[in-house]
């Protein structure tokens, strides 16, 4: 494991401030079961960041970060979008490249690193938004899923293009108004989930992130198989609830609602996933 | 580098494009000119004890124990601050900060000129740092203050510094401390 | 006392040498091949980790033949990726991990690619492209042409120049160790002209093949490398730094001018390894220069020749870097010049602007734009014997 890169040296610890010796001394290395209860009581590896307030897309990132495995030794690779105001402030090693290519980007990294660590196990994660991921990126993102490369895919899905100020996306549901679609959305919403499944994904999940253990779950599994078996892919939920005309309070609320509707939880995965997740279950890591 | 001040409509002057390049191996850059390794050790050590509020600004490199030659020169920065009597201010990483920096304690190589202003600081030495964000950042200062800039750099050295020493390791650090000790007693500290 | 000699072997078994050794003293012989062989050649010595393809006449088959140094263990990573964009992607996540990396691209890939050549040379990744130019769309045409090469100058690469495959195996070597000096480190656009160089069989000689480039080592990187070993652990590569809050308008202007100075630097590395940014061919006291890079070069040489049979001297000064762009070994080589030709395969004419630019108050020579060929078209000697009879106004029989 990497954590020697977070170690200060003795001589200069004096000079750091509290969050960089606190990232040091009260996050959680080294230790795959850690999960979304550890936030109260550890270092988080997200500082703060410039999302707006009460925005799912920040909760769905700390309960992501904190889901991870193998913090030490993960790799993300974000696209452009709201997520990436926030990858700064991500205290791991991540790449924000172009809009769309972060697919591409990240089966280089995640083949450059197996043939330099051979012995060592480094996770590359994607984390981009719909647009990204379904709209402009969607070449990129079908084509490692058909070289079957070893990554795991999370969409943050907020069903419009929210940095640019609100665009109708491949995601919006069919006949909502957005910039772009001013006449309302004239064609359906794009099942991601099921293009992932067909294009060989082996384990696909589709959630909001109302419930944080049941993101992490999803996280782990999703990384555990992307680590020995393929691609996987994680669809989330996470409103834009200043493009929909909420209030900062109200974005869990509206999860919730959809939860029983159109993100209702879908879980799919192929035997090797399978055989894969219950034996990690065996060893207490799910 | 050349000149202090802004280089054509840019804000932001260029060694370069005034013809200094970094110094070829065994030499080092004082200003515009090649000079001998050792001379240049001088001059930064005079500039560092004669200036208000020298700092050194240790980057990733020496702030963390990631290798052996990171944890001996962590050692040689806090020796070499405490030499010359300069301050210790980390650029720990190298993220625009949000929502911002505390000047008093932290530099960020997207906007060094905060911290400098704000500690008054005359003179400093870059070490540790990774060169594109040394470079970035000398750059920026070298438009925006009145610091002599040292870079004591690993690699190939930088130009848009005032001084710049090239292929400093553990060695080489240990001969500028005690370079600064001799420079320290002429000048009568 | 006999000194103990270290030897080191690179992962395919091979004798790492030093960079100078591989270059200039390595006993060498005699192959006949074409310039996508060539490549195979070069790619074979250098130590390479990462290659990623696209199929595009006529880079195609050197492409191929990377693919075969995989198989047999010279190459780390090699696949065909779905488009040049996405390759050009893949290559820079491979670079950023740590990898020494090539690729290879022609004409409309080049275009397709585009948004990543900014993006490698703003990430400080020494990736290096092999670009076999050819005509862009529209209409389709795969002959050779390289008006690309225009869309390329500003990316913040280096772009160098081959006129034969043996420049090109040497360029590629020379090209490695220059593109990942720590205080270099920006991509490297190694050209050549589509078919007459790829496709074309020529005599080149090579050194042994079991010895190669030291391996790249990412640690030396002016970037922290993204396989979580480096410092500073919290590292996003590359942050948007635009916004307001973040008052970093410097570092982005800060940053395009450090991409710029890093090309720069390479001139000391590139005169080196390259024996010189410029080469002279012909009669040195001639006052008729051709300036022209590539195929051009070549057929200028030709020129040169047949001037000389009815007794016009003329000589050619060959680029071998256009970015840097060599302004002080031009300007010292047309002192005394009176005509400057710049031939070129493209209707644009962008190395005689470029030409233009940088002796625009250091020469008082006529420059003349000519010829220009495009589309595919070959530029015989002969015809650049006319461009230079038009203006003198001497007959010379054999030209058409």
């Amino acid at each position: 494991m990497s954590y020697k890169i977070y170690k200060i040296n003795e001589e200069l610890k004096d000079f750091m401030p509290k969050e960089i010796i606190d990232l040091e001394e009260k996050a959680t290395w080294g230790n795959p079961k850690r999960g979304v209860m550890d936030l109260p009581y550890t270092k988080e590896l997200i500082e703060e960041h410039s999302l707006c307030a009460g925005c799912p897309e920040s909760m769905a990132l700390r309960y992501i970060i904190a889901s991870l495995p193998n913090p030490e030794d993960t790799i993300i690779v974000n696209s452009t979008g709201c997520t990436s105001l926030v990858f700064p402030h991500i205290a791991l090693h991540t790449v924000h490249s172009l809009f769309g290519n972060q697919n591409a980007v990240a089966s280089g990294i995640k083949r450059v690193l197996e043939w330099r660590f051979p012995d060592k196990v480094k996770d590359v994660v994607v984390l981009a938004g719909d647009g990204a991921t379904v709209d402009i990126g969607l070449d990129c993102t079908l084509q490692s899923f058909f070289r079957q490369e070893k990554i795991t895919t999370i969409c943050f899905d907020n069903e419009v293009y929210a940095n640019t100020g609100g665009q109708e996306s491949g995601l919006t549901v069919k006949g909502h108004v957005f910039k772009m679609a001013p006449k309302g959305k004239q064609w359906d919403k794009v099942p991601m989930w099921q293009l992932a499944i067909d294009s060989g994904c082996h384990y696909v999940a589709r959630l909001t992130v109302s419930s944080p253990k049941r993101v992490e779950q999803v996280i782990k599994k999703a990384i555990y198989v992307a680590r020995e078996v393929g691609p996987t892919y994680v669809h989330l939920y996470t409103p834009c609830i200043l493009e929909i005309g909420l209030n900062s309070d109200d974005g869990l609320d509206e999860m919730r609602a959809r939860d029983k509707e159109r993100f209702a939880f879908f879980e799919y995965m192929t035997p090797q996933a399978e055989e894969v997740i219950n034996r990690i279950k065996e060893e207490g890591l799910l | 580098m050349a000149h202090i001040g802004p280089s054509g409509f840019s804000p932001y002057p260029v060694a370069v494009y005034e013809g200094v390049l970094t110094p070829p191996p065994g030499k080092a850059l004082m200003f515009n000119e090649i000079v001998d390794e050792e001379i240049a050790m001088r001059e930064a050590a005079k500039a560092m004890l004669t200036r208000q509020n020298p700092t050194i600004f240790p980057g990733p490199q020496v702030l963390y124990a990631w290798n052996e030659e990171a944890k001996e020169k962590a050692k040689l920065v806090r020796k070499m601050a405490e030499v010359l009597g300069a301050k210790i201010i980390p650029m720990y990483d190298y993220r625009p900060k949000y929502p911002k920096i505390n000047p008093a304690i932290e530099i960020n190589p997207n906007h060094p000129n905060l911290t400098i202003w704000h500690n008054k600081i005359k003179a400093c030495i870059f070490v540790g740092v990774h060169c594109h964000y040394a470079n970035v950042a000398l750059k920026i200062i070298r438009a925006e203050t009145d610091c002599f800039t040292i870079a004591m750099c690993s690699m190939a050295g930088h130009e848009d510094a005032m001084i710049t020493l090239r292929d400093q390791h553990v060695e080489e650090m240990e001969k500028f401390i005690k370079i600064a000790e001799e420079v320290k007693k002429e000048l009568g500290k | 006392m006999q000194a103990t000699e270290t030897i080191l072997y690179n992962r395919a078994g091979q004798r790492v040498v030093s960079p100078d050794y591989l270059l200039f003293e390595a006993p060498r012989t005699k192959h006949f091949m074409t310039g996508s062989e060539a490549v195979k050649e070069a790619v074979k010595r250098a130590s390479v980790d990462a290659s990623v393809s696209y199929p595009i006449t006529p880079q195609s088959e050197a492409a191929h033949l990377i693919g075969e140094l995989w198989v047999e263990g010279y190459v780390g990573v090699y696949f065909r990726g779905e488009s040049e964009f996405g390759v050009m992607s893949e290559i820079a996540g491979c670079a950023m991990a740590g990898a020494r990396c090539i690729t290879t691209t022609s004409g409309p890939g080049t275009l397709r690619a585009m948004e990543n050549f900014p993006m490698w040379a703003g990430t400080r990744i020494p990736v290096q492209l092999v670009l076999m130019a050819r005509g862009i769309n529209s209409p389709l045409s795969i002959q050779p042409d390289n008006l690309e090469v225009s869309f390329l100058l500003d990316t913040g690469c280096m772009i160098w120049y081959a006129e034969t495959a043996q420049d090109l195996f040497d360029m590629i070597l020379a090209g490695f160790v220059v593109a990942e000096q720590p205080d270099v480190h920006v991509p490297l656009i190694t050209v050549v002209d589509g078919f007459f160089v790829s496709h074309t069989r020529e005599a080149v000689m090579l050194p042994p093949d079991d010895i190669a480039l030291p391996p790249y080592n990412p640690y030396r990187a002016p970037m922290p490398v993204i396989d979580a070993e480096v410092p500073p652990g919290r590292f996003l590569r590359d942050p948007f730094v635009m916004k307001s809050n973040y008052i970093s308008y410097a570092t982005h202007a800060s940053w395009q001018w450090e991409v710029r100075a890093a090309i720069e630097r390479s001139r000391p590395y590139a005169k080196h390894y390259l024996r010189g940014l410029v080469e002279h061919f012909g009669d040195p006291e001639a006052d008729l220069v051709f300036v022209a890079c590539g195929t051009a070069s070549a057929q200028a040489k030709e020129a040169v020749r047949l001037l000389e049979d009815e007794g016009i001297p003329a000589r050619v000064v060959k680029l071998k870097t256009i970015r840097p762009f060599p302004i002080e070994e031009l300007r010292e080589a047309v002192k005394g010049a009176k005509y400057i030709f710049v031939p070129e395969f493209n209707v644009v004419g962008w190395l005689e602007r470029e030409v233009r630019r940088y002796l625009y108050g250091h020469s008082n020579a006529e420059i003349i734009g000519a010829p220009r060929v495009a589309g595919g078209m070959t530029m015989p000697a002969e015809v650049i014997v006319k461009e230079v009879l038009k203006l003198t106004g001497k007959e010379v029989k054999h030209v058409i």
